[in-house]
């Protein structure tokens, strides 16, 4: 697959520690037993990393969420500029628009590049009236492959049954990002993939429709923010 | 198709329709990823797909929606916990026998104790005791997760009105679960017609209710809501199927909207 998104997080990865560990072990011996438990923090580090910082960024966004005091484009700032921080905006934006990436002028690419971040915070900031309160908590973390973590996350909101959230964070230019949410069993990304180019395809082809249906939902999602006031 | 049973001719219907109807014109195969594409969607009667999808929202929105809505603002939360309760206990044993033709005696003694505890404990199955005093949650299987456990493929993807997304081996599954529920086959007369009818209607407005808040997000927010179904459907399922994740509903059926909503927090 050409897509560099995946790419960087193969298949062959899941199975490298084995791969290494394995004639390793054969050839060692007890050397290597020693040196398994010297595996195995490491790893478990890795996985508290992408819990802290999941703790750290759900936090500020409660905060930025929760507070009463600014009004609606001071938390949306506050809110875009998390964002900003812990997603992997890029990677998750050329992941979505997958195959067409490539078919886009770069001006294309330009444009999708915004109004994908700007979708992004306005999906969440013409929600603030419904997210008024909300709470989470971590729940259970597991790790997947090598640089990518799933952390779960408990979202608790007054009057609606809680929902459990995994967050999928990997390493990108050494820090940790959020590149995937999964609700139920549903990757948002890939979704979103499948919506999009849906879209192109019954515009034949045309990036240029995509476009300018983002812009149509943007706008609409700023209107849903007035009125949630 | 694999396995049809003799009795969905309502799905043999529905495939017949979905073959002779325009079919989706397959990619240039000079394309590779436009191909790959194709084939990951899983949906080569799309067009078919999307006219049953539009019949669909046109009763979604005439009578699903406003009394799904209606139910939820008439009765009160708790009593329709206790109504989805009682549904979700309805359904032991079709889960029960789904536990066991997949080989999980675990999971099979959990819907068995439940079944027992929230039956006499838990009055009929209007309160779900076995999870708030005994802590055994509840877990939804079909016929459609034991046929793919058994290697059946998926089919082609299929969106069937009323019943939403689904695709030959779920709605084989969805046939099964009728066919081979006792309660479908328990006695006779007005009184048990009536209860039937009343257990299957209450099953369609117990979804639609917990599906409200997902599907107007959908509706909103989707720059194509067909596509973000078909993808969300798959991936539900093939969560499903793998027993990752939270617990459905107990009502959720075996095809279409009502799988594996409203997930529950572990604690």
């Amino acid at each position: 697959m050409p897509l560099p998104f995946t790419a960087r997080r193969a298949k062959p990865k899941e199975s490298a520690p084995t791969m290494i560990r394995l004639p390793r072990r054969s050839l060692f011996g007890a050397a290597s037993l020693l040196a398994l438990p010297a595996f195995r923090p490491a790893r478990a580090q890795d996985n508290s990393r992408a819990s802290q910082f999941i703790l750290a960024t759900g936090n500020e966004l409660v905060a930025a969420l929760n507070d009463p005091r600014a009004d609606l484009a001071t938390r949306r700032q506050r809110v875009a500029a998390v964002l900003r921080r812990a997603v992997d905006i890029e990677g998750v934006g050329r992941f979505i628009l997958g195959r067409w990436w490539r078919q886009a002028t770069p001006q294309q690419q330009q444009d999708y590049m915004k109004l994908f971040e700007e979708t992004l915070i306005r999906n969440l900031s013409a929600r603030f009236g419904e997210y008024q309160g909300v709470r989470f908590s971590l729940g259970r973390s597991q790790q997947r492959t090598e640089e990518d973590v799933l952390v779960n996350t408990i979202i608790e909101r007054p009057n609606t049954a809680p929902f459990s959230l995994d967050w999928r964070v990997a390493e990108v230019n050494g820090q940790p990002r959020v590149v995937d949410v999964i609700a139920e069993g549903t990757s948002l990304r890939l979704t979103q993939r499948s919506e999009y180019s849906s879209v192109i395809q019954r515009n034949n082809g045309s990036i240029q429709a995509l476009l300018q249906a983002m812009q149509g939902q943007i706008a609409q999602l700023a209107a849903r923010e007035q009125q949630t006031r | 198709m694999r396995l049809m049973p003799p009795n969905t001719s309502l799905l043999a219907l529905a495939l017949g329709i979905a073959l002779l109807a325009g079919c989706a014109t397959r990619p240039d195969p000079a394309d590779p990823d436009a191909v790959a594409e194709f084939e990951q969607n899983n949906d080569p009667a799309e067009p078919f797909n999307r006219a049953m999808y539009d019949v669909h929202q046109g009763i979604d929105r005439v009578v699903l929606r406003p009394v799904a809505s209606a139910y939820r603002d008439v009765v009160p939360q708790p009593v329709r916990t206790g109504i989805r309760n009682v549904l979700g206990n309805l359904r032991t044993p079709v889960i029960l026998a789904n536990d066991m033709l997949q080989g999980e005696p675990r999971r099979a003694g959990d819907t068995l104790g439940r079944f027992v505890i929230n039956t006499t404990l838990g009055v009929a199955g209007i309160f779900d005791v076995a999870s708030s005093l005994f802590g055994v949650r509840g877990h939804a299987e079909d016929y459609g997760q034991t046929l793919a456990r058994w290697g059946v493929g998926e089919g082609p993807y299929l969106f069937i009105p009323v019943l939403g997304p689904s695709n030959p081996r779920d709605l084989t599954g969805f046939g099964l679960g009728i066919a081979g529920d006792p309660l479908t086959w328990v006695g006779q007369g007005v009184a048990v017609d009536v209860l039937t009818g009343v257990r299957g209607g209450m099953t369609v407005v117990d979804t639609r209710e917990s599906l409200l808040d997902v599907l107007d997000d959908v509706q909103r927010s989707s720059l194509d809501p067909y596509a973000t179904l078909r993808s969300a459907y798959r991936q539900r399922r093939a969560a499903e199927i793998r027993n990752s994740g939270e617990a459905a509903p107990a009502a959720a059926g075996s095809t279409g909207f009502g799988i594996g909503t409203g997930a529950f927090p572990e604690r």
